[in-house]
Order: structure tokens, then sequence, then C-alpha cells
């Protein structure tokens, strides 16, 4: 019945190796362990199996092993729902508890997947190495699909709306403290940009 | 640093693999205190920087700090851009720095003031800012936040109230009229976005969040959830699939604590089953489904047969998740009543060979439940020739599934059988795959006796070439247990005594012990004397355990002719109760106040016999089977993980039996510790725990009957969950119902002196009885005297005498049930004709119960063992239930058919008991309701 329902987003490469990955968890506990008060820090709700970094990468090998070459799109994984989806070399991952709604775990996938597909679209698709250049723009479409396991929107089009492009914006001021080597560069780099613009 | 060098760091660092930690951090460290800010080098750095961090990277907390504060200076520049990273990176930094506080104040600025496209991140970002003290000034703000008509500022407030909930809970309920206008009120304004030209439009996904973020304040009040619920149901009102979703799972909620609501749910869940979102359509089945494991009677099987029709048009989508979902619900359905899930057959048959091979597990497995006597044996060829494919884990679950047939079906051992030795001996597979096997073979052996010795000779055959010693010595236990009775007992001894040639020293003890239980086969004097000459061989081992026990061995042998105890010691007719076994001695252990001089004495620990332990084991992988399959579905998210973390380790009973067990010795072992009790002699029998108030009184009871040869003691436990109240002097008064006839004589009763809140105790009343089967019904009464208490000090005012009163709770009956014990017997039919004494009684059931009401509530009255299978009714009109058990005072057996019909006008009952005891078999059969 928790709003929390996302377990973990990954996005790991051809080798298994994590280009992203975000374990989530209610960010002060539940209720009832704040109420009883048993300690005053609260206890880290995430799922056991994901309980240190150590566990997690373990956790996201024998995933990549077992789900690496196959195109199932869901499967049940170590007690956790699994949904995922490859594309060129990377694959995203979204995992959800073993009796969560497998549709509205792949409606979010889809949602972020295609999220990312839209906003990757003008730097030549989905690959590693969009996603390692562009990673600002990664980061800011998962966080604007899920907050702390809460599935905020999974709607692609709406999710990438809200995803603000790297500014163009350089500093036009100059600072005479950087020296006249900075300044020279500047200049130059600034003329070359209106020579081609020309 | 010259132009050139400053060029080439800015193009390494902008692709690829990253740079290290310390050059990372070094780089935000200058760039983010930069003047000016350059906006567009600090988010890459930022982006940088989280990406270490989700390689799992950390920094010590002075740096995380100093990050944190460079970060946070970013807020005084104007460019959303970077202000939407560095809303990113606070809510990582938060975790391993303490001193996120001081961006309050910029984070509540934006909150206000910020541009559409930042404010949503600035609200989201309280969550990580704000505590149990500061809470409460952010109300104004989420207050306003949650009325707003973006879509996307509303759901950030919503959520950042859920995540808020845990600490600052009162002043989250202060919005609980927002959040319900957020339900009924769909936001469609956007806040744009200039730079992006998408298509996007308000999902009203809103919606799901208020309706999540008011369960959580309103959970307790059943009320007030049913009345939202049903203001959602009009087709208008929710427009967002996920909102839907979150409705069925609040409705799912109210119906498990009221079944009665399901009803008038039933018109609302129809409409739902043509939502054109599978979402919907699937949790309406799970729903449905997981409630009507638990409540048939409140689902018409007509209802039922609709859902899954539904999910059978869901088997032929083409999209695996949806066929996932689908089967996974049929699955559950086909462990508790296969027969209405046969109709999916056609569409199961064809997911058989499909790619995912989670998708096929399922089919077939769900397959094996539906499968009839008729297509048994074609379903194993065909899971034969699929086995080879899949991995370990789908082939346990394959074996799990013929596993259970093997129950289900008896008769069909031959082709189960075959199909285990097959795969046992030609698969590839780790130590799971193989052990699963091996258990499901021993299960076959123990409850199937027909299929006793082609397994064993197989077992044999295995042995010869397996690499794992753990499944050797469980194999080798297993052909020491039931070789010696099987007609050839010469086959396995050459088997055994080849692993004694060919093994290691622990394979060698093992077969030692195992080849020695064939000395005791029914007088066979050459077989007895080769085991002598085979044993003494033996004791020439080089291993000191081996040789022992062949020394122990022979000297058991020897002296078993005279003496009956040495025969038990080689070849035990009993087994301990595991548990109260570890308590006495962990006890005896801990206690120790002689150095151990006086010696254990188990004779208090309860036995059992071979029949008996099976019994038990076969109750509790009946129960396993349907409570297994029923916890799937219902319980939801919220179980906690703590638990989640015990049943992963746990691999037994579930926990509740588990408890339940420790409960029931638990009691036993109170009683049998004072002292008024001792006189009475060992303990008969003790019945399970009955709840005789409701689970919400003001006291909570709980009834156990103890037997013993003279005697009867009625234990109650009694909670006192009045809050301020002490309840003094607190007895039973337990009015027999026979007067002045009952047979039995009130001795004494053992009160409690004081029941304080929250805390539970035993009051005890004993009786005198007759000897042999006496039966009896007692009206109770809670009779004590309560006084207030000092909320401070938690003790009783001084001079308040406090008043008597009364409270009724349920009556306890002592039925024929009490005197029997469930026992396990392989051929029933065989077993009733042979039994002597016959009684025969016929009931009318006017009560409008199902059949497995029925069939559930007279195995709890008789205590008996409910077998071929017949504990699960799979018509709902007639049904036959066997019984099988054994007087708790002699160990006379008792056997019990009882054939149900249903009909229009109630339910007819024809009960006929065989028994070797004829008083048992009459108080039992004319006493069943």
């Amino acid at each position: 019945m928790s709003l929390y329902t996302v377990e973990a987003v990954l996005i790991l490469d051809s080798e298994g190796k994590r280009l992203y990955a975000k374990y989530y968890e209610p960010p002060h506990g539940s209720l009832e362990q704040q109420q009883t008060k048993t300690d005053s820090k609260a206890i880290s709700l995430l799922h056991p199996h994901f309980k240190t970094v150590k566990k997690q990468e373990e956790f996201e090998s024998k995933l990549h092993a077992k789900l690496g070459k196959q195109d199932d799109e869901i499967i049940i994984f170590n007690d956790h729902l699994i949904l995922y989806q490859h594309t060129s070399d990377i694959t995203l991952y979204v995992i959800g508890p073993i009796n969560g709604n497998e549709i509205i775990l792949d409606d979010t996938l889809t949602g972020i997947k295609s999220s990312i597909d839209m906003i990757m679209g003008p730097y030549g698709g989905v690959d590693k190495r969009n996603i390692q250049e562009h990673y600002d723009e990664v980061l800011l479409a998962i966080d604007e699909s899920i907050d702390n396991g809460i599935i905020m929107e999974n709607f692609a089009a709406t999710i990438a709306a809200r995803v603000s492009k790297p500014t163009d914006e350089e500093p036009v001021t100059l600072d005479l403290d950087k020296g006249l080597m900075s300044a020279w560069g500047f200049a130059k780099s600034k003329l070359q940009e209106m020579q081609q613009n020309f | 640093m010259s132009a050139q060098t400053y060029k080439k760091k800015h193009e390494t660092t902008i692709s690829g693999e990253l740079p290290d930690k310390m050059t990372i951090y070094q780089d935000c460290m200058t760039t983010f205190n930069e003047s000016p800010v350059n906006a567009k080098r600090c988010r890459i750095l930022i982006s940088r920087l989280l990406r270490l961090l989700a390689n799992g990277e950390t920094f010590p907390e002075n740096e995380a700090t100093t990050l944190f504060f460079s970060i946070s200076k970013l807020f005084q520049h104007k460019n959303d851009s970077l202000r939407q990273s560095v809303y990113v990176a606070i809510k990582e930094l938060s975790k391993i720095s303490e001193d996120v506080l001081m961006a309050t104040s910029s984070i509540m600025k934006d909150v206000q003031t910020g541009s559409p496209l930042i404010v949503p991140n600035a609200i989201r970002s309280l969550t990580y800012v704000l505590d149990e003290s500061t809470a409460f000034s952010a109300e104004r703000l989420l207050r306003s936040a949650i009325v707003s008509r973006d879509p996307a500022v509303s759901s950030a407030a919503l959520i950042t109230s859920y995540n808020l909930l845990p600490i600052s809970e009162a002043t989250v309920k202060r919005f609980a009229n927002e959040t319900h206008e957020a339900i009924k009120d769909p936001k469609e304004v956007l806040g744009d976005n200039p730079e992006r030209d998408y298509p996007a439009r308000s999902t009203f996904i809103t919606q799901y969040h208020a309706l999540g973020l008011l369960y959580e304040l309103k959970k307790n009040d059943k009320l007030a959830l049913l009345k939202i619920a049903q203001e959602c149901f009009p087709n208008w009102v929710l427009k967002s699939s996920i909102a839907k979703v979150e409705l069925i799972k609040v409705m799912t909620d109210l119906v498990f604590r009221d079944p009665s609501l399901f009803e008038s749910f039933q018109n609302q869940l129809e409409q739902w089953f043509a939502s054109r979102h599978e979402s919907v359509q699937i949790e309406c089945a799970k729903m449905i489904t997981s409630f009507a494991m638990a409540h048939p009677s409140y689902v018409s099987s007509e209802f039922f047969a609709s859902t899954i029709t539904l999910l059978q048009s869901m088997l032929t989508v083409p999209r695996p998740p949806t066929l996932f979902a689908a089967l996974r619900i049929l699955n559950k359905v086909s462990m508790v009543s296969p027969e209405k899930v046969v109709i999916c057959n056609p569409e199961l048959e064809s997911l058989i060979n499909h790619s995912n091979r989670n998708i096929s597990t399922y089919a077939i497995t769900t397959l094996l439940k539906t499968g009839t006597d008729k297509n048994i044996s074609n379903l194993i060829s065909t899971i034969t020739k699929f086995i080879h494919e899949v991995s370990d884990d789908f082939k346990i679950i394959i074996i799990n599934a013929v596993r259970t047939l093997s129950l289900n079906f008896p008769h069909e051992w031959k082709s189960i059988l075959d199909f285990l030795i097959d795969i046992l001996k030609n698969s590839e597979g780790g130590f799971d795959y193989k052990n699963s096997i091996v258990e499901a073979l021993i299960e076959i052996v123990s409850f199937v006796p027909q299929s006793k010795e082609p397994a064993l000779e197989n077992l044999c055959d295995f042995i010869e070439d397996c690499e794992y010693n753990e499944l050797l010595v469980r194999i080798l236990h297993l052909l020491g247990k039931e070789g010696p009775s099987t007609s050839q007992p010469s086959l396995y001894v050459r088997h055994i005594y080849n692993r004694v040639v060919l093994e290691n020293s622990i394979i060698r003890s093992a077969a030692v012990v195992a080849l020695s239980k064939f000395a005791l086969t029914k007088n066979d004097s050459a077989l007895n004397e080769s085991i002598i000459s085979l044993l003494r061989r033996i004791a020439n081992d080089k291993d000191d355990e081996v040789r022992d026990r062949a020394t122990i061995a022979l000297k058991f042998i020897e002296s078993s002719k005279e003496n009956i105890k040495a025969q038990d010691l080689i070849q035990s007719k009993y087994s301990y109760d595991l548990s109260s076994l570890e308590k006495k001695l962990t006890t005896y252990m801990s206690s120790n106040e002689d150095s151990f001089k006086t010696p254990f004495d188990a004779s208090a620990i309860p036995k059992y016999t071979e029949d008996e332990v099976k019994a038990m084991e076969l109750k509790r992988k009946q129960e396993q089977l349907t409570n297994a399959d029923l916890e799937g579905i219902n319980n939801e998210d919220e179980e906690p993980i703590t638990k989640r973390l015990d049943t992963n380790t746990y691999k037994g009973a579930t926990l509740d039996e588990h408890e339940q067990d420790l409960l029931s010795t638990q009691y036993i072992e109170e009683l049998l510790s004072i002292e008024e009790f001792k006189v009475f002699g060992n303990l008969i029998n003790s019945s399970k725990p009955i709840s005789l108030t409701e689970s919400e009184a003001e006291f909570e009871v709980r009834g156990v009957k103890h037997l013993f040869k003279e005697h009867v003691v009625l234990q109650f436990n009694i909670a006192n969950t009045l809050p301020d109240v002490a309840l003094d002097n607190v007895s039973v008064a337990c009015i027999s119902q026979l007067e002045d006839e009952s047979q039995l004589e009130e001795l004494f009763t053992i009160p409690i002196e004081r029941l304080l809140p929250s805390v539970e105790s035993p009051c005890y009343i004993a009786y005198k009885k007759p000897e042999g089967i006496v039966l009896d019904e007692f009206v109770n009464t809670l009779t004590f005297t309560s006084r207030e208490l000092n909320p401070d000090t938690n003790e009783v005012y001084e001079g308040d005498e406090g008043f008597q009163d009364e409270y009724e709770i349920d009556s306890s009956v002592l039925s024929a049930g009490d005197y029997i014990k469930s026992s396990f017997v392989s051929s029933f039919d065989t077993a009733f004709d042979e039994l002597s004494n016959s009684e025969v009684a016929v009931y009318n059931l006017q009560e409008d119960l199902s059949l497995q009401d029925v069939t559930n509530r007279l195995i709890t009255s008789t205590s008996c063992l409910p077998l071929e299978n017949s504990q699960n009714v799979s018509d709902s009109s007639e049904h036959t239930l066997k019984l099988f058990g054994k007087s708790a005072l002699n160990g006379s057996k008792i056997a019990l058919i009882v054939r149900m019909v249903k009909s229009s006008k109630g339910i007819a009952l024809k009960a006929s008991g065989k028994a070797e005891d004829a008083t048992l078999c009459s108080s039992l059969v004319n006493g069943l309701l």
C-alpha cells in the first residue's frame, strides 16, 4: 500500500559495470520506527540485499550474468521483481519488491527509458558514451521520475520536459586576477567562434 | 597553468572514464568558488561528482561538508539549469554531510519565488533539510504548494509530506483537507520549460500521490477510508491509472478488515475489468483472488470465474510483463483451487515453450496443479524434455511442483518416480538442485509405500557415483531406515558396504550406522551373520569415528537378543520433540547446579512414533501449501523488512506456525513447572490455544485444555488491554452444562493475583476425572476486582478497594477430539476396513457455510490428520473427507470418513467412524459438530 514502490534503478554497460545506480529507501525511516523510538537514529530500511555497496555490486554482477544476453523483459531474481530493457550497449533496470504490480513497474521503466531516448535523440541516441557525456541530464530524468522510491511521473514526454538543458551561458565578465594568458585564451576562443558564425 | 594544459584537461574530462576522486574534489572546490560562477562547468562537475557517488565512492565527513558548503554557494547564481543540478547534489550529499541545514533559507526562498521549473525541485529537497524540530516551519509552504494548479508542484509537496510523515505526523495531518481536495481536483496546468518542446501533458498522477498520503493519514479510520474509496468510484474522478491501482489497494485493505464490504465493491471491480490499463486489471484480479482464497464464502463462483476469464484473456497478449503478471496470479490460484484454472489449460500449454523461462516455468507449474489423472503422465513427459534447458532455480521450482503432485496423485507414483530418477541420473546441476530431487524422492518413499523398493534401488545406483557428501549421508540414512523392511534387504547391504570400501570417513561412519540396522532384520540369521562379520572388518578402520561406531554397533547387536533397549538404540522407534528437547537441554546446561552430577532427564520430553512424525510432517506440508500461496498475494509492500529477513534465512515451517508450536510448548512447560500439577503424573495431551474473545476486546482470553490420566486442567491465558486499570484476583468461573451429571469434580483454581495493563498471565482450573473419556462443556465467566492505577507511578491508588466485576467469554468444550492425536497411515482404505468397531451418524447443517469451511472445522475439532488430499474441497457441491488419528490415552487407531453434500437446504453430513476403541469411536462420531 505504501507509495514506496521502486527499490532501485540501474544502468549497466555491456560488461555489467555500473553507469548509474540508485537504491531507494524511505528517507526518514518508517512511522512505526519513529513511534517506538528504540534508537534515535533511523534504521536503514534498505532491503538487506542492498545494505552495502559490496552487496549491491554483487547483486548487479549476478543480475548481469543472468540477463546480460537474455531478452526476457521481466523476471524474478533473488526475491525481487526485475523489469529491464537493453538498448545498444547499455541495459536499464527497474527493481521492485516481489509482490509489486508488474505493469506499474514496467510503465515506470518505459517512462524513464523513453524520456532518456528523447533527451539523447539530438546527441545521436542512447549509448554508453552519451550516457557518460550527458550524465547531468540522465541524473535529472531519473530524479524527475522517482523520488526516494516513489513514482513521481511515468509519462516520458512529461519527464523529459522537466529536465533542463545544460546552459550555454558563459561568464561574460573577465576576471583580471586570472592573468593575461587566460584572458588571451578567452578572447581567442570568442574570436574563433565569431569567425565560424560569420 | 598554461592555456594548453588547461584546455587539455577540459577535453579529457568531458567524456569517457572518470578522473580520480581527488581530482574531482579539487576541481569542484576551485570551480564552485570561482567568481563569477561558470554555470556550465559547475553543472558538469556536479554530474561528475554524482557519478562518483553513484559508483559507490564516498567522501569523509569533513570533505563532504566542505563540498556541500561550496555547492550551496551556487544558489547565488540565477541559472535554472545549474540550480536543478544543485538540488540533485544536495539530495545525495545530505546522506554524508551533517550540515545540510544551512541551505534551508535558500531553499525556502526558491519554493516561494523560484521559476516554475525549479519550484518542485526546491520543495522536494525540503525532505532532506528538515527535521523533527523544524518541519512545522514548512507547513504553510507545503500547504499552499499542494493546492497549486501545477501538477509537478502539487505532487512534489505531497511526496515531500509523505517522506516527512515519520518525523512530523502532526504537521502533515493539518493538510488532510488539501490532500483530500487534490484527489478530486485534477491538476492540468503544467509549468512550462521554454527550452524543451516535448509533447508533455499532465498525467494526473498527483491523484496517486494524494491518495497514497491520505491513506497513511487515515489508515486507522475504516469509515473514513471507505468514504474516500466511494468518492473515487465514479468514472470521472480518477483520471490516473496508477491512482486507480492505489485505490484498489486501499479497497483490498478494507475488505480484509471487513469482508462484508466486498459485495458493495463488486460492481466497481467489474467495471475495471474492462479498463484499458492492464495495471488496473491485474490489481483487480490480485485483489479478488487473494480475498477469495481467504474468505471463499464472500465471493460468488460466477464472479470468481469471470476474474479467471479476465486473466485467461491476458494470456494471449504478446507483452511479457502482462503474461507474467497474469500467470503469477493463476499459479497462486491453482495451488488452492486448481479446478478453477482448468479452463486456461489450452493457453497455458501454448506458453510452455515461451522464451522467457519465468513465464514457461509458471505455465508448467500451473499445469502441474491443474493436471488431472488423465494428462499427468503426458505433462511429465513434456517437462522431461524441457527441464534440461532451464537454469537450476527453475529446475528446483519444477521439482517442487512435481513433488506436490506425488502427494495429490499418489497413484501416479510410477511416472513421477521415473521422472525424478531420470533427472537425478541424467542431468547436470548444482547441489541445491540434486538435493531437491533427493528430498522429493525421500518424500515419495515415506508417503507412497508402493514406490519404496524401486526408489531405493535407484538411489543405490545413484550413490555409486555421487559427488555430494551431504546427499550420500542422507541416502545412506534412508537405506538404513527403510531397507531392512524390504523384500530383499541383502541387496542394499552390498551397496552400503561398497561405500565403506570406497569413500571418505564421513560417509563410512554413516554407512556403518546404516549397516547395523540390517542386523535386526526379521531374524534372517544368514544376513545377521554377514553384517556382524562386515562390522568386525570395519572395526579395524583407520578412522577413529568409523571404528568407534562399528564397535558400538557390534556391542548392541550382541546384546540385542535379550535386551530390547539395545534394539531401540540400533533402530529407534521414537524420536523426541526437537524444540522441547532443545529447550530442556539449554536449561540443563545453563542451570548446572551440581556440575552435571544429576543426569539429564529426558522423560518429560514428548516422544513420537514414526507414524506420528509422518502425520505431523504431512500436516505441515498441507498447511504450507495453502498458507504459502495465500501469503504471496496477501502481503503488501508494508510487510516489515525485518520479517522478510527472517523468512529468507529460516526455511522450515512458516514463521507463524513455528511461533504457535513454541507457544504450545511454552504453555506446557509453564504448566509442568507448577507444584500442584506434579502429582497428576504425565501430561497426555494438550489442545491448541483457542481464542475465547474477540481480538479487540477489553480482555483477550485464550483457552488451552490439558489432559492427564485422571485429571483435566483448563488453562486461560488472560491479557489486560485496558490502560490504567489493574485486575486483582482474576479467575474464571467454569460451570458445567451437564450440571449435576458432570463427571468432573473441581479440585482447585490458581487465580492471577494481579494483572497489570498489557500483561498476559495464565489462570488454571483443575478437575478430577474418572479414567477414560469424559466429555463436557463449560460456560465461562471471567471474575476479577478492577482497580485504577496511578498513571505516574503505575501503582494502585492506596485505599482504592476496587469493585468486583464479571466479563462473559466464550465457552470451552471438552470433546472427543481432545483425546486424539493425528496419525499417518499409508493406505487409508485398508486401515479403515481392518478396524472393528463402527459407528455412523448423520448431521444437517443449516448455516451458510462452504464445504471447505466445514472440512476445516472438522479437521480442527477431531484433531485427526486428513489423508489422500481430502483436506482440499474440489467440488463445491459434494466432498468426502478422510481422517485418521490415534487415541492419546492408549494409542488405539481411529479412522473416519465424512461424506458431505451441499444443497439449497444446507449441508448434509454422513460420518462413519471405525476404531479399536468403541467409546472413543461413538463419542467422536456423535459429537462431531
